[in-house]
C-alpha cells in the first residue's frame, strides 16, 4: 500500500508540473503581447511597459517560467503598475494588475463561497444520486425504477443556465418560497447561510446527481449478479449483510472515483452556477477575469482548479486501492 | 450479421426510435433552415422590432404579451434588438450542430487512432499516453476554452477587427477535439488490450500478419460499437458546452445566431420577458434529452451485456 501511495503522489506531482507548464505556455507565450492582456483594457502605454518589466516578459521564456514556477514554491516579490513592490508569499500564483492584489489573495477572498457551494451541492449529489440509484437498482424494472431513471435522465439533460433561471423565477420571483440566492458567511449566520445557498445547492446538486444515480444503479446491478455475492448468500448470509459487505464494497470503486473528480471540479469553481445566481466565488472570479482580460488571475484559477482535480482524483484512487486489493497489486 | 441483429434490436426499442425521430427532425430543421425562414418571410439578422413601430416599447421590451408572439412573429421577437425568435432559433441549430458534428468527427479519428495504438503497443507508448490523458483530464477544459478567446484575438486578429466566423468555429472545434478524444481513446485502449489477447489476433500474428494488418484489419472492425456509443453521447455534450460558453460571454459572437447567447440575453431580461428565454432553453433541453436517449438506445442495442 505504501508503495502504491508513493507512486500515486509522484504521478500527481508530475501531472501538476505538466499542467503548470502547459498553462504558462498557452497564456504567457501564445499571445503576441501578454503584458497588454495582463494589464487590462484600461491601461495606457506606460503602464503596459511597467507590467511588461514586472512580469519579466523581456527575459527568455524559460527564465520566466522558472520564475513563475519558483514563485509557487518559494514566493517572490512583484512590482505593481506604479512600481510599488508587493510581496507575494508562496504559493505565489502571480499578481493581478486589474484587482491590484496577488492572485492567491483574490482567490482566498472568494474561496469560502465556492467551498460552501460545493459542500451543500455534494451533499445533495450523494444523497440524491446514490439514494435514487440504490432505490432504482433494488426495484429494477418496476415503476419506481422507471420514474427515477427518467428523473435522472432529465437531470443529465437540463442545463444549469436554464433550470437556475426557471426555478428562480418560479420560487423566488413569483411565489417567494425561497429567498433570493446570496452568500452570508457561515460564521456570521448559519441559518441565513443555508437559506441563501439553498437554491444553488439544489440546482447544482440535481444536475450532477444524475450521473451518480445512473452509475450507482448500473454498478449495483452488475455487482449483485457476481458469483461472490451469490456465494455469500448461498452460505446463509442475510440479504442486507451480503449487500452491505460484498455488493457495496464491490460497487463502490467507480463511484468513489467519480466522487473524487466531482469534488475537485466543484472546488475549482462552479462557473455557470455562480454566474447564474450571482455568487462571488472562484468561478465568478475566473469568468470576470476572462471577460476583463486579467491574465494572471485566469492562469491562477486554471492552476487552482487543476490542483483540486488532481489532488482529489489521487485521493479517490488511494481509497479505491484500499477497497480493492486488485488495484494496488496491479 | 451482427449489424442486422443490432438494427433489429434498435427497431424494437420504442424510446430509441422516438428519440431518433426527434434528432432527425432537428437535423432536418438545421439543413433546411434557410428554406424555412425564406418561406416564413423572415431572416435571423434583421431588427424587425426597431424598424417597425409598435413592436417594442421604449424600454426595448415586446409590446404584445408573451414576448411579442403574433401571427407575424410566431415565437415572438427579441427584446432590445427586435429580431425574430423563430428565425434565430432555426439558424441557431445550424451553429450548434455544425460545431458538434465537426468536433465529433475529429474526436472519432484522433480517439480511434490514439486509443487503438496505445492499447496495442503498450510499454512506453502506453505510459506516455496515460500521462497525457491524466494531464488533459485534470485541465479545466471549460476555463481553458473561456481563456482562449483573448489569446486567439491578440495573436491572429488585429485589436479593432472582429474575429471572422470561420475562425470562431475553427477554434471551438479544435479545442473541443483537443479535450474530447481523451475519454474515447481511454475506452478503446481498454477494449483493444483485451482484444489483443484473443485467439483471432494471435492466429493472425501466427500467420505472420504485419502490425498494420492486425491493427486495421483485425482490431479496428471490433471497436466500432464503443465508438458509435461514445460519439452519440459526445454530440449533446459538445452542444451544451458550446451553449455554456456563449452563455458566459465567449464562444460564438454576434451576429451569428446561437442558442447559448439567446439564453444569456434572455437571462438579462428574464423577469420582464421570460418568454424569450423559454424558447432556446426548452429547445436545448429537448434536443439534449433526445440525443441522450438515443445514446442509451444505441448502447443497449450494441452491447447485450449491459444490465438494464
Amino acid at each position: 500500500m505504501t508503495r502504491y501511495l508513493l507512486k500515486r503522489v509522484a504521478q500527481a506531482a508530475a501531472v501538476l508540473l505538466a499542467i503548470t507548464a502547459l498553462a504558462f505556455a498557452l497564456f504567457y507565450a501564445a499571445p503576441s503581447d501578454p503584458a497588454l492582456i495582463a494589464c487590462g483594457p484600461r491601461c495606457d502605454t506606460a503602464q503596459v511597459e511597467a507590467v511588461r518589466a514586472s512580469m519579466g516578459l523581456d527575459r527568455p521564456l524559460l527564465a520566466q517560467f522558472l520564475d513563475y514556477a519558483g514563485g509557487i514554491v518559494t514566493g517572490r516579490t512583484i512590482a505593481d503598475v506604479d512600481g510599488t513592490p508587493i510581496p507575494c508569499p508562496a504559493p505565489c500564483l502571480g499578481y493581478s494588475y486589474t484587482l491590484h492584489q496577488p492572485v492567491l489573495a483574490a482567490i482566498a477572498d472568494r474561496l469560502p463561497v465556492t467551498v460552501s457551494l460545493a459542500a451543500g451541492a455534494l451533499t445533495v449529489i450523494v444523497v440524491l444520486g446514490v439514494g435514487s440509484g440504490l432505490a432504482a437498482a433494488l426495484r429494477r424494472g418496476r415503476p419506481t425504477d422507471r420514474l427515477l431513471s427518467g428523473f435522472s435522465l432529465l437531470g443529465a439533460s437540463v442545463q444549469i443556465y436554464f433550470l437556475g433561471y426557471v426555478l428562480q423565477f418560479l420560487l423566488v420571483y413569483t411565489t417567494g418560497l425561497v429567498p433570493l440566492p446570496r452568500y452570508v458567511p457561515f460564521a456570521a449566520h448559519p441559518a441565513q447561510w443555508a437559506l441563501g445557498l439553498l437554491l444553488p445547492w439544489l440546482v447544482l446538486g440535481f444536475v450532477n446527481a444524475a450521473v451518480f444515480a445512473r452509475l450507482t444503479r448500473s454498478q449495483l446491478l452488475e455487482t449483485m449478479h457476481h458469483g461472490y455475492v451469490r456465494t455469500a448468500r448461498a452460505k446463509g448470509l442475510g440479504t442486507l449483510r451480503a449487500h452491505l459487505k460484498y455488493t457495496a464494497r464491490g460497487a463502490a470503486g467507480p463511484l468513489v472515483q467519480l466522487l473524487g473528480l466531482e469534488v475537485g471540479a466543484l472546488l475549482g469553481g462552479a462557473f455557470i452556477t455562480e454566474t447564474v445566481f450571482g455568487l462571488g466565488g472562484v468561478g465568478k472570479l475566473a469568468v470576470d477575469a476572462v471577460n476583463g482580460n486579467d491574465l494572471p488571475t485566469v492562469v491562477g484559477t486554471v492552476l487552482l482548479a487543476a490542483f483540486f482535480v488532481v489532488v482529489f482524483v489521487a485521493v479517490a484512487d488511494v481509497v479505491v486501492a484500499w477497497l480493492d486489493p486488485r488495484v494496488r497489486l496491479a | 450479421m451482427a449489424a442486422v441483429s443490432m438494427t433489429q434490436v434498435f427497431r424494437r426499442d420504442r424510446v430509441g426510435m422516438v428519440s431518433l425521430a426527434v434528432v432527425g427532425f432537428f437535423v432536418l430543421l438545421a439543413v433546411t433552415a434557410p428554406l424555412i425562414t425564406a418561406l416564413y418571410g423572415k431572416n435571423p439578422t434583421e431588427h424587425y422590432g426597431q424598424n417597425e413601430t409598435g413592436l417594442l416599447s421604449p424600454e426595448g421590451l415586446p409590446v404584445l404579451p408573451n414576448g411579442g408572439i403574433s401571427a407575424e412573429h410566431w415565437f415572438g421577437i427579441e427584446p432590445g434588438l427586435g429580431r425574430d425568435v423563430l428565425a434565430q432559433l432555426l439558424h441557431g441549430i445550424r451553429t450548434s450542430l455544425l460545431i458538434a458534428f465537426a468536433s465529433a468527427a475529429v474526436v472519432a479519428v484522433v480517439g480511434v487512432a490514439v486509443g487503438v495504438t496505445a492499447g496495442y503497443l503498450s510499454g512506453l507508448v502506453d505510459r506516455a499516453f496515460t500521462f497525457v490523458c491524466n494531464v488533459l483530464l485534470a485541465f479545466p477544459a471549460l476555463l481553458f476554452l473561456l481563456t482562449l478567446g483573448p489569446v486567439v484575438q491578440t495573436r491572429f486578429v488585429g485589436p479593432e477587427e472582429s474575429e471572422p466566423a470561420w475562425m470562431q468555429f475553427t477554434v471551438l472545434i479544435l479545442v473541443f477535439s483537443a479535450f474530447g478524444w481523451v475519454p474515447l481513446a481511454m475506452v478503446l485502449r481498454t477494449v483493444v488490450r483485451s482484444l489483443r489477447e484473443r485467439e483471432f489476433v494471435e492466429a493472425a500474428r501466427a500467420l505472420g500478419a504485419s502490425r498494420r494488418h492486425i491493427v486495421f484489419r483485425e482490431l479496428l472492425p471490433n471497436v466500432w460499437a464503443p465508438v458509435l456509443v461514445h460519439l452519440t453521447l459526445a454530440v449533446p455534450a459538445i452542444v451544451t458546452t458550446e451553449a455554456a460558453l456563449s452563455f458566459l460571454g465567449v464562444g460564438i459572437n454576434e451576429p451569428l445566431p446561437d442558442w447559448g447567447r439567446m439564453i444569456s440575453r434572455g437571462s438579462e431580461v428574464f423577469y420582464d420577458d421570460p418568454t424569450y428565454m423559454v424558447f432556446p432553453g426548452v429547445s436545448l433541453l429537448v434536443f439534449v434529452l433526445a440525443f441522450n436517449l438515443l445514446g442509451d438506445a444505441v448502447r443497449d442495442a450494441l452491447d447485450p451485456h449491459t444490465v438494464r
